[in-house]
């Protein structure tokens, strides 16, 4: 956050007045019995917050903790003034006297970054705000908190609401300080070593300070003497005018460490190391030894680890949260880190960024290991499809036509003892032969198409693609092919993909037509396969166009499915052809 | 008295070839069945002499019907299995199987089948 100088100047002046009103209107307070104690105090917690927060305000960093620790200050002075023997500035500063605490609970939730991170730290903050003006109100106008003269000058007599306001306040306080307590505990004991070392001092003075407000709360709340409440508010006091220095403490020790990390990271960097080192040294450097890497694989739109395998980071595993690394304006990696860890999300980023070069090196390797294990898992896909297409061959051969021609060759065998005898049912016997033989040669006419059609070595893709689309079910408009000669292999791909996709047509598509277009332009052919169908076809589903994505692939081309749900399909392959 | 003979095949083409040649020879095909699961009940209600049986059916192969109509009570029918590879590729599965004999589809005649039966 950048502040001009005049409104720090400002917010100075402005701190420096009130704090000497407050301390002369304390001193001369009447409804006070440690007026010393209390001014100084006072003074030295609004201007110890004040300029703390205005130190911090000015260097720029850690997000709004300069200004919340302004506000603390500014509100505490306010505090003071409601000592005052006037009656308007006591009525003010006595509506505003309790904000201090709202503030305080602010910065507190939301040191070091200076926002509040969690939905429970807002829900805390809201709570505390509300409790400290809109009830503080209430509470005011219907009681007279002050001891002495003056009296207030806004108090409505009704005792039973001020009986039921006080006491919800005060229940609403001891609850809030509570909680607040725990969730401090709580983020002091979760975090990393560092971020604990950073959370010391303001856990202990801040737990402390809170501690001594709620037992001032319930000593209030139980009526117990004046006495023992006025040394609890003195050590009350006395805590939180220690605060602000166990901030700039937390803040300046939160510099060095995040410095030593950023030191320790670049100094193991510096080592090398091999694959793996990087994803090391990051654990090392912000103390989470679950921390993983991914890196960004554009082509495969994925995060995928070191080794190249795919990794969730969006959403991130269960317990962990993902940071996104960019380098130069370009998302190159995920840091998969745990929790604890969120709240230091800048020195994640900090991180990150200064071993932005060594990810982007990795992840240029963890891209390669991608595409072989990409290629392996093709390959391996490939036989598993030779495998599967050779055992169906043999199926498809073995019910078809191998059984017609056992029948036929019974059927011969009868002819031939017939001849003679029987001429007439030698005939017959010998019609029913040729049926089978007919039906045995369309069979394996199929069969031989199915593994390489010869129509496309013996007159090209033109003839094969109208041959397609003269035997498919849904008619078919054949826009255009090229008319050279393509590669065999080209030409082979390119005849499957359109066959492929004209039988996913007439099964699932429901369309009235379909077009088909091959385009060689610029050292590849486009094939684009639409049909005007119900949509809605899954590239996952089905061994099809996984096999033909394959095929496509081991020439280096691309397949992508195009099937918005009622909109028809679109089949597109692009297949580098120089 | 002709033999009696229950065709199980699954290919209808193969089966009305073998019923044809069958019959011209002398037997009497009382059924035929396309699956291996009816064959036990289909054997106690027609009670065939001989069971000319496929060893590659589509839900479950020609030895384990022979096992359940080995195990099965009543009348046991002599089997004669058949398919379109030769004996070599089931040579020991044939001999283990229980049944009467082999005869390759290529080779199948009304003369194989006596020369077995007999």
């Amino acid at each position: 956050m950048t502040a001009p100088r005049r409104t720090l100047i400002g917010l100075a002046g402005l701190a420096f007045l009130m704090g000497i009103a407050a301390f002369v209107v304390m001193l001369n307070g009447e409804h006070n019995v440690h007026r010393g104690a209390f001014a100084g105090l006072f003074l030295a917690t609004g201007w110890g917050f004040v300029g703390v927060g205005l130190w911090v305000w000015k260097q720029r960093s850690a997000g709004n903790i300069g200004p919340l620790m302004v506000a603390v200050g500014l509100s505490g002075l306010l505090k003071g003034l409601a000592f005052s023997n006037d009656s308007v500035v006591f009525a003010i500063a006595s509506v505003g006297e309790v904000l201090i605490y709202a503030v305080l609970i602010q910065l507190l939730l939301s040191f070091p970054s200076g926002r509040l991170e969690t939905r429970l730290d807002r829900l805390l903050v809201t709570i505390a705000y509300v409790n400290t003006t809109v009830v503080q109100l209430g509470v005011f106008l219907f009681t007279d908190p002050a001891k002495a003269d003056p009296s207030n000058p806004l108090l409505i007599e009704n005792s039973e609401a001020a009986g039921v306001l006080s006491a919800a306040q005060l229940d609403i306080s001891i609850a809030l300080l509570g909680a607040v307590v725990a969730v401090l505990y709580r983020r002091w004991r979760s975090g990393t070593p560092g971020r604990a070392r950073v959370f010391a001092p303001i856990v202990a003075v801040g737990g402390l300070t809170f501690l001594l407000l709620m037992a001032a709360l319930v000593v209030e709340q139980a009526g117990l003497s004046s006495d023992i409440s006025d040394a609890q508010t003195l050590a009350l006091f006395a805590s939180i005018a220690c605060l602000p220095f166990a901030f700039l403490v937390g803040l300046l020790r939160s510099r060095f460490s995040e410095a030593d990390a950023i030191s320790e990271l670049l100094a193991q960097l510096g080592e090398g190391g091999g694959r793996g080192a990087l994803r090391n040294a990051l654990a090392d450097a912000l103390g989470d030894p679950t921390l993983e890497l991914a890196y960004w694989v554009l082509d495969q739109d994925a995060y995928v680890d070191a080794a190249g395998q795919p990794v969730r980071v969006d959403p991130a595993p269960a317990g962990k949260v993902s940071t996104i690394i960019e380098h130069e304006g370009e998302r190159i990696a995920a840091i998969v880190h745990s929790p604890g860890l969120a709240e230091d999300r800048e020195l994640v980023q900090t991180a990150g960024a200064a071993a932005g070069l060594t990810l982007r090196n990795e992840r240029l390797d963890a891209e390669l290991r991608a595409k072989v294990a990409e290629l392996q898992a093709s390959r391996s896909r490939i036989v598993q499809a030779g495998y599967e297409q050779r055992r169906r061959l043999e199926r498809d051969l073995h019910d078809g036509a191998q059984q017609r021609l056992m029948a036929l060759g019974i059927d011969l065998r009868m002819v031939r003892e017939r001849i003679e005898h029987d001429p007439q049912g030698a005939a017959e016997l010998l019609d029913e032969s040729l049926h089978e033989l007919n039906e045995a040669t369309a069979e394996l006419r199929e069969l031989a198409r199915g593994i390489h059609p010869a129509v496309l070595t013996n007159r090209g893709l033109h003839a094969a693609l109208k041959g397609l689309a003269s035997r498919s079910p849904v008619p078919v408009e054949l826009l255009q092919t090229p008319a050279d000669r393509l590669p065999p292999s080209v030409e082979s791909a390119v005849y499957f993909v359109v066959a492929e996709a004209l039988t996913n047509a007439a099964r699932y598509s429901r369309a009235q037509t379909v077009t088909v277009g091959v385009v060689r332009d610029n050292g590849h052919v486009d094939v684009e396969v639409r049909d005007d169908g119900v949509g809605g076809a899954d590239a996952d589903q089905g061994s099809g166009l996984r096999g033909l994505q394959d095929r496509v692939a081991a020439l280096d081309g691309r397949l992508e499915l195009t099937s918005p749900q009622g909109l028809g399909t679109i089949l597109r392959a692009t297949i580098p052809c120089a | 008295m002709r033999e009696t003979v229950l065709i199980v095949d699954d290919h209808p083409s193969f089966r009305a070839s073998a019923r044809r040649m069958l019959e011209a020879d002398g037997y009497d095909v009382v059924g035929e069945l396309d699956n291996g699961d009816g064959v036990v009940a289909a054997v106690e209600k027609l009670n065939p002499e001989v069971v000319l049986l496929d060893v590659h059916l589509p839900d479950i192969d020609g030895f384990e019907v022979t096992r359940r109509l080995l195990d099965a009570d009543g009348a046991s029918p002599q089997i004669v299995l058949i398919s379109s590879h030769d004996l070599t590729d089931l040579d020991e599965a044939v001999c283990a199987s229980g049944a009467r004999g082999f005869v390759a589809k290529s080779e199948l005649s009304a003369e194989a089948i006596s020369l077995l039966i007999r």
